[in-house]
């Protein structure tokens, strides 16, 4: 009777050592992706600010970091590429389009998790969440399809001749129609999840509806709204595919008006990628590069932000 | 909410005098769309209308210029009243207008008979007789010269986006004069290089010429115009990088024909450019002068082009 029993425990081992062995060999493997990620664009990135690229000459730090024209002189005859006025422009229009996506993304979730019926709220759900799993491309097609035009039409009513629509307001608007899903599906997690004790404590002392959704159930759920900001932050900086088709491809000034043209670190990496070559295409992965370290830094400061205001603590 | 409903039809309202207004202002801005200096389009638009140090170069375009792909061009010339781009012609549509240049309009007849200007060649050369690796591929080189020339090639030319040369030769009633490609060729590799304009369509011609030709390898390696001749019959044709077949997206110098037989080039097709304006744009002609003013900044008013017939 031992025996068996010795022989089942030693074979349940096994199967758990197994396990935890090929879970690990799994989880290493999909970790060291972002190592081989990383050093590949740190290599490519790197190479245009060490060598000499073929005679063209070595790419400056400095410059590169602060200058206000993309590329002064002819294409493959230059090595003066610069992205200062590119990477103030990215956080601008990010900048923008979560002053529209943030507000709509929680009000919206606020509505599908506290306010509307159970059946109503489904739909909402599903709703939003296939909206949040439509590819960029698609909302990239509709921008250039009808937001152009109701930009290049609005500010025509406005007298102001635009370039075909192509602006910062077009970018702003597809940006947030496509950050407003990733911010409503994990805030309304968030909000689902606020203490419901709270909730009835806040009712019970004569509080409304309303004020009770808008004092105790948002301002508990905050840290969890902070984290669908910085979610829809990361997803606005990484996209190039629907920005690059409403945006115009400025290639230098810097400029904050809303119906000019504009473009971000993405689209400038994207545009003549495909019959790019040599110095021409490694300057993208130096791009590449302060796009990462833009998204890191923001990323540090948006969660240093999330720890100082997200104090009140639910669950 | 009978205020929400009264904001509502006005924004409609507005939206609809928006869309129905067909007027032209004359004393707008025009907006100059432009491909990205990696495009093969933009260098044969800037070369065409004499501003091919613009070609690469950003800095010297009208400030305020944008980039746009193809399609995106004319999606824009659909929406945009007062822009102008250029496109290749075999993408035109009915919703934009392609302007006639110096009087030409843009058709596929007027390239073919030499007439409209903004076009370039392609061309092909091959290595001199008894200058390649085997035989076999001498012989495939020379069956894929012909199949250039029927109609097979023409529709692939077409669909890639080029104008092909009129034909009425179809391979089938050639093909039993090259027996080589009832053989199998797997293992044969040929060697095309050359402009990299071309690249897109020579894929598409060895691609479907393969299948036909006993499956040989077709190995594209495009670096340019330049090295159509050069590593076909010039300095590098002996080294690594020589090749059996070279593109140019222009005529070959006479310096570069200086060594080679007539029968060793010749040209597959042309690829021709279009400058286009929204529909409601009331101009009908322009010239290759005023395109430049357009792209320098010289113009930047509509009202500041002179008038052409």
């Amino acid at each position: 009777m031992s025996r068996i029993n010795t022989t089942l425990r030693s074979k349940k081992i096994l199967i758990d050592q197994f396990a935890h062995q090929g879970l690990k060999t799994l989880a290493l493997l999909s970790a060291s992706f972002i190592f081989l990620i990383g050093s590949v664009i740190l290599v490519k990135g790197l190479t245009p600010f060490l060598t000499d690229n073929d005679g063209l000459g070595r790419v400056g730090l400095i410059p590169f970091i602060t200058g206000n024209v993309w590329l002064i002189d002819p294409t493959f005859q230059s090595s003066l590429y610069s992205v200062g006025f590119l990477i103030i422009t990215t956080l601008y229009i990010v900048f923008l389009s979560l002053l529209i996506s943030f507000p709509v993304g929680v009000l919206t979730a606020l509505f599908i998790a506290k306010i509307a019926p159970k059946k109503l709220a489904e739909c909402f759900r599903s709703v939003v969440e296939i909206l949040a799993s439509i590819p960029s491309i698609i909302y990239g097609l509709f921008g250039a399809g009808f937001i152009l035009k109701i930009v290049y039409q609005m500010s025509q009513l406005v007298g102001v001749q635009s370039k075909g629509g192509n602006s910062v307001l077009s970018t702003v608007i597809i940006l947030a129609l496509m950050t407003i899903p990733t911010i409503t599906t994990v805030s309304e997690v968030a909000i689902r999840s606020v203490d419901q004790r709270l909730i009835e404590g806040s009712l019970a002392l004569g509080a409304s509806f309303t004020q009770t959704n808008f004092k105790v159930v948002l301002t508990a759920a905050k840290s969890g709204i902070f984290t669908a900001a910085i979610l829809g932050v990361g997803r606005a900086l990484g996209e190039a595919t629907a920005v690059s088709l409403v945006a115009g491809g400025r290639r230098s000034g810097l400029s904050f008006d809303l119906l000019d043209t504009t473009a971000t670190l993405t689209t400038t990496m994207l545009e003549g990628m495909k019959e790019s070559q040599g110095l021409d295409y490694n300057i993208r992965f130096s791009v590449g590069m302060v796009l990462l370290v833009v998204i890191l830094i923001t990323n540090f400061l948006l969660n240093l932000i999330k720890r100082k205001v997200g104090k009140i603590h639910v669950k | 909410m009978k205020k929400i409903i009264g904001c509502f039809t006005l924004i409609l309202a507005l939206l609809l005098t928006g869309c129905s207004r067909g007027l032209f202002n004359e004393d707008a801005k025009i907006t100059v769309y432009t491909r990205d200096t990696t495009s093969g389009t933009r260098d044969g638009f800037m070369n065409g209308i004499g501003f091919s140090e613009a070609a690469k170069q950003d800095d010297l375009l009208v400030s305020g210029f944008l980039i746009k792909d193809n399609t995106a061009i004319l999606n824009a010339m659909t929406i945009d009243e007062y822009g102008i781009g250029y496109i290749s012609l075999s993408s035109l549509t009915d919703n934009v207008k392609g302007l006639k240049l110096n009087g030409v309009i843009p058709s596929e007849a007027n390239v073919l008979n030499d007439t409209y200007d903004l076009k370039r060649p392609f061309m092909w050369m091959i290595r001199a007789e008894a200058d390649y690796p085997s035989e076999a591929v001498e012989l495939l080189v020379q069956a894929f010269v012909a199949f250039l020339n029927t109609t097979d090639a023409g529709d692939i030319i077409n669909n890639a986006g080029a104008i092909a040369l009129p034909s009425s030769t179809t391979w089938d009633s050639i093909k039993n004069d090259y027996p080589i490609t009832a053989e199998d060729n797997h293992l044969i590799t040929v060697r095309f290089g050359g402009s990299d304009s071309i690249q897109k369509v020579a894929q598409a011609l060895t691609q479907a010429f393969s299948a036909k030709a006993g499956n040989f390898i077709a190995e594209h390696d495009h670096t340019g115009s330049g090295d159509g001749w050069k590593r076909t019959n010039g300095d590098s044709k002996d080294q690594a990088e020589g090749k059996d077949v070279g593109f140019s997206s222009r005529n070959f110098t006479s310096a570069e024909l200086a060594n080679v037989n007539a029968t060793q080039t010749g040209q597959l097709a042309w690829d021709a450019i279009v400058t286009i304006v929204h529909n409601d744009n009331p101009i009908e002609n322009i010239t290759t002068q005023i395109l430049k003013n357009i792209y320098s900044g010289a113009y930047t008013l509509w009202s500041d082009l002179p008038e052409t017939d």
